[in-house]
């Protein structure tokens, strides 16, 4: 690479962001990324307590309960908590107690065949039906340890000790292995796909064809554009972990995070170039690009460990004895397809565009 | 004013639009796309062979081979063993650079701790080793001999409809109700069971009375668990709440596709002056763009109807999602015919598809709540998968503001679909205020321009509603009524700025006056469509009443609550209208004034009335 060369592939570079800065379209990428990282935090407050409603604090459940094992539901339902209980002689008041809405849910405990057989009748609608049964739900299975234990005698083998319960946030699982992953895929996605809208712009309009009185050669062309759009997944994504540390969700190993993203934006990119040579329309350039990334991306899945485990591992500081390699190794596919694109780029020839 | 539109111009431009690619389609297309086929096709499923554990290893944890934890925590993928980690506890404390988040020592458990506290990722560990403890036991249990002993709980969760008169006449039966009785099953084959109510479903939703209708799609997910359940008690799975979010990318992710296509060939006709050559043709503008959208139109309800049918819905979904396709083909023509440059329309698709997405799933979330989630053509999915009745106003309340807010949509594209505007490069927001300021001829089409805006406020604000419903009623009414009041204000105060800026009338006290009066009375006619929404019975919600004034009372304050809002609309809108006449930075200054006026009269009218 000559001098002249590198300079070239820079002014290319600087024209393509610069572009990108002249239209505002940033401006609208950060709109779009500040609402959703505020929306993110309504994702996790509001919807994963909803996920995981025992959380939702609003309200005791109320329930009825009848039959003659009903005194053993009702203390269990006392040491798991989270549930009031009315003990009711007459199932026909219960039932209508239930029918008029004064209990949220209806428990029918019987005694049969050494068994203790529950019914529990759970109203249809509402939302509030998933937290009525999260709340019996756990109660059932505190009748279910004690009755076990009763009956230990007659068991094999004895149960692991339930640990204690602890306060913890139900949503910190959810976030880093889903959020997380998501946000740090997308930059690298859209990159590729604006990668795509680089160079078949310049096709459809035909400036390609100035670009190429120019000294450059279409590969120096290709490359500066490249090199500008890959070197932006990293910053936006680099973005979103700085937003989501103020969100109260801080990403570690962001040295590791900053490469990994780095290396699936190369690889994007290079998908998107190669398919803008093969089919210069970008209707159908965007389509392919879409199925293709998503295709890689669906046999990446079958990895030992996936992007989104490498993203997820990496953010929440559990790296396992794999992830460095992963990182590795999407550097070096990367590389490879960035090599194989600049070599079909060689051979291109720029009047079929 | 409806566009004249021949259906055989409109058809022989839409297949052209189809088949426009064949000519260049060349064998070296095709066997690129075979061979994205081939990729997507061979990639799925090895994908799904590999179980997407997707929580894999996240919490590392530290156990010697004798404590009973360490088989727990083997047989869970979400952790993953480092040793015993008694090098780590030896000081008998973790600390949270010390690679553990759990270490079981010497029959205690320690947590990795970080100033003396144990961190959140060490008690998010712990919550989940609890859960992973109940499934171990259940597992061992289900070896035991003695079934009885190992299970001494059974239930039987089922579901009933006590909202009607019709609902399940008796719960409880009598004496015991038999039902299952197999003593010999040993819980772990039980599972959920449910597929009763699978194959009658009609698509109509009539009433689900009998309570254990299981809304089973095809695939066998039992995605609403309405169904019965019966088994151990850690084998009942509460209901999901979550369809909602399921379904909105179920059914737009493949819409994405669609809308990228679309709106490339449309931004694809102002590039090289390309589509000049039909608007010279003896068509009309609406006849070109009912004919590129209606390939795409059709591709986009037959995707949604495929999707429909995987999930197991039925008319009444599709019906919903194409509502919702025609939205979004709707904000894509537009956004089309505003952006620049591809790489910009790249970006206002994306923020098009963020923005319907949370439009399509947030008020669905409460599908099951209130009237005020059918502003989602989504809750009409769900509501047809679980079965339940929707009223025909309902079925309106849901799908005629999209359609409204996409015949507006298309409308303004229209506006700038022309030769003056197609061709030529100026800034979105400028484009943005030629599309409005296009309609504008005499003060009658600023009433008419403002009035339609009014889906677009009705869907901003029943999102609003609908985002701060969950805040607590003190803090949600003020907040909603601050949203409410910059809404309004800014629906009509741009068609104004439009004028202005487009030159429509002069920059005068007096025309700005007449212009504010003008918008605000369309404002205030366009808001009496809002009566739709008593149809719905919208006002009983609290919410919903604060943001659309509709407060009971005798004629007399009907007719002060007629006039009121004319006055307000009238005045508000003058303010804006005059930071109009001087330019953008007042016009700024005006609506915020406006907004100002606007929140202090709903206050006083919220306390009034309320």
């Amino acid at each position: 690479m000559s001098e002249s060369g590198a300079r070239g592939r820079l002014v290319v570079g600087r024209r393509e962001l610069s572009s990108l800065s002249r239209e505002k379209t940033i401006v609208l990428a950060l709109v779009i990324q500040l609402f959703v990282a505020g929306f993110s935090s309504f994702l996790v407050v509001g919807l994963t307590s909803l996920y995981s409603p025992a959380t939702v604090s609003g309200g005791g459940v109320e329930v009825a309960v009848v039959g003659d094992a009903g005194g053993e539901f009702v203390e269990a339902a006392e040491a798991a908590g989270g549930l009031r209980v009315d003990p009711y002689a007459d199932p026909t008041a219960a039932n209508a107690a239930f029918e008029s809405g004064a209990v949220d849910a209806l428990v029918e405990a019987r005694t049969r065949e050494g068994r203790i057989h529950v019914t529990v009748t759970a109203p249809e609608e509402g939302l509030r039906k998933t937290l009525v049964v999260v709340r019996v739900r756990a109660a059932l299975e505190t009748l279910e340890r004690v009755e076990r234990a009763e009956r230990a005698g007659s068991l094999e083998s004895g149960v692991v000790p339930l640990p204690p319960p602890v306060d913890a946030s139900p949503y910190l699982g959810f976030t880093y292995t889903v959020l997380v992953p998501v946000l740090l895929l997308l930059p690298a996605f859209i990159v590729g796909s604006v990668a795509v809208d680089g160079i078949t712009e310049e096709v459809e309009r035909g400036t390609l064809e100035l670009l190429r009185v120019t000294p450059l050669s279409l590969a120096a062309i290709v490359e500066g554009k490249a090199l500008a759009l890959a070197a932006l997944g990293p910053a936006q994504a680099l973005l979103w972990v700085g937003l989501l540390s103020l969100n109260g969700i801080p990403v570690a190993n962001i040295g590791r995070v900053a490469a990994f993203v780095a290396a699936l934006s190369v690889a994007a990119v290079s998908v998107g170039v190669g398919t803008t040579l093969l089919v210069a329309d970008r209707q159908r350039a965007q389509l392919l690009y879409s199925f293709g990334v998503l295709g890689l991306l669906t046999a990446a899945t079958a990895l030992p460990e996936g992007p989104t485990s490498t993203a997820a591992l990496l953010a929440i500081d559990s790296p396992g004895p794999l992830t460095d390699a992963a990182v590795a190794g999407y550097a070096l596919v990367a590389v490879g397809l960035a090599l194989l694109v600049r070599w079909y780029v060689g051979r291109v020839d720029p009047e079929t565009l | 004013m409806l566009p004249r539109l021949r259906p055989r111009v409109v058809v022989r431009i839409a297949r052209w639009e189809l088949f426009r690619g064949t000519g260049t389609l060349d064998r070296r297309t095709i066997g690129v796309y075979l061979v994205g086929l081939v990729v997507l096709a061979g990639a799925l499923p090895m994908a799904a062979g590999s179980g997407l554990a997707i929580d894999e290893g996240i919490y590392r944890v530290g156990a010697p081979g004798d404590t009973p934890y360490r088989d727990v925590v083997e047989s869970d993928p979400t952790f993953v063993v480092r040793g015993d980690g008694q090098s780590a506890a030896a000081d008998g404390r973790l600390t949270a650079d010390e690679g553990y988040e759990l270490v079981f020592a010497d029959g205690e458990l320690l947590l990795a701790t970080d100033g003396g506290e144990p961190t959140p990722k060490a008690r998010a560990a712990l919550a989940a080793l609890r859960r992973s403890v109940e499934s171990y036991n259940d597992r061992r249990m289900a070896e035991e001999p003695n079934a009885t002993a190992a299970f001494p709980v059974r239930v039987t969760l089922r579901y009933a409809d006590r909202r009607g008169a019709g609902g399940a006449g008796a719960a409880v039966s009598g004496g015991g109700n038999g039902g299952d009785g197999g003593g010999g099953a040993t819980g772990s084959g039980a599972g959920t069971a449910g597929g009763t109510g699978a194959g009658s479903r009609d698509g109509s939703g009539g009433g689900a009375g009998a309570g254990s209708s299981g809304g089973l799609s095809p695939l066998g997910v039992d995605l609403f668990g309405t169904g019965t359940t019966d088994g151990s008690p850690s084998q009942i799975a509460p209901p999901f709440p979550f369809q909602s979010l399921v379904l909105a990318f179920a059914f737009l992710l493949p819409l994405n596709f669609v809308v990228q296509a679309y709106s490339s060939s449309v931004l694809r006709e102002r590039i090289n002056r390309r589509g000049e050559l039909l608007l010279v043709a003896p068509v009309s503008a609406a006849e070109i763009v009912a004919g590129k959208t209606l390939p795409y139109l059709v591709a986009a309800v037959g995707l949604a109807g495929v999707v429909t049918a995987v999930v197991g819905g039925g008319a009444l979904s599709v019906l919903a999602v194409g509502s919702l396709a025609l939205l979004y083909l709707g904000t894509a023509f537009l956004g089309a015919m505003l952006a620049r440059s591809f790489k910009e329309l790249t970006f206002v698709v994306v923020t098009i598809s963020v923005g319907l997405m949370t439009f399509a799933f947030v008020p669905a979330i409460f599908a099951d709540v209130d009237p005020l989630a059918l502003i989602s053509p989504l809750t009409l999915v769900v509501r047809d998968l679980t079965g339940t009745a929707v009223t025909p106003s309902g079925v309106a309340f849901a799908t005629l503001p999209a359609t409204l807010a996409a015949a507006v949509l298309f409308g303004l594209g229209l506006g700038v679909y022309r030769e003056e505007d197609m061709f030529t490069q100026r800034p979105v927001h400028l484009k943005a205020l030629d599309a409005l300021g296009g309609r504008i001829r005499s003060p009658r089409s600023l009433v008419g321009l403002t009035a339609v805006l009014i889906p677009f406020v009705f869907v901003a604000e029943l999102l609003a509603v609908a985002a701060l419903f969950a805040l607590p009623g003190g803090l949600s009414i003020p907040l909603v009524l601050v949203v409410v009041a910059v809404v309004e204000e800014f629906a009509k105060s741009v068609p104004v700025l439009a004028g202005f800026v487009d030159g429509r009338y002069p920059r005068t006290r007096r025309t700005a006056l007449l212009a504010g009066a003008a918008s605000g009375l369309g404002f205030f006619l366009g808001e009496k469509l809002t009566l739709v929404v008593q149809l719905v019975g919208l006002p009983e919600l609290r919410v919903g009443s604060a943001a659309f004034q509709m407060g009971g009372g005798g004629p007399l304050v009907a007719g002060a609550l007629l006039l009121a809002p004319l006055a307000l609309h009238v005045v508000t809108a003058g303010i804006s209208a005059l930071g109009a006449a001087r330019g953008t930075g007042a016009w700024l200054a005006g609506t915020a004034l406006a907004v100002l006026v606007h929140v202090a009269y709903n206050l006083s009218v919220v306390v009034a009335l309320v």
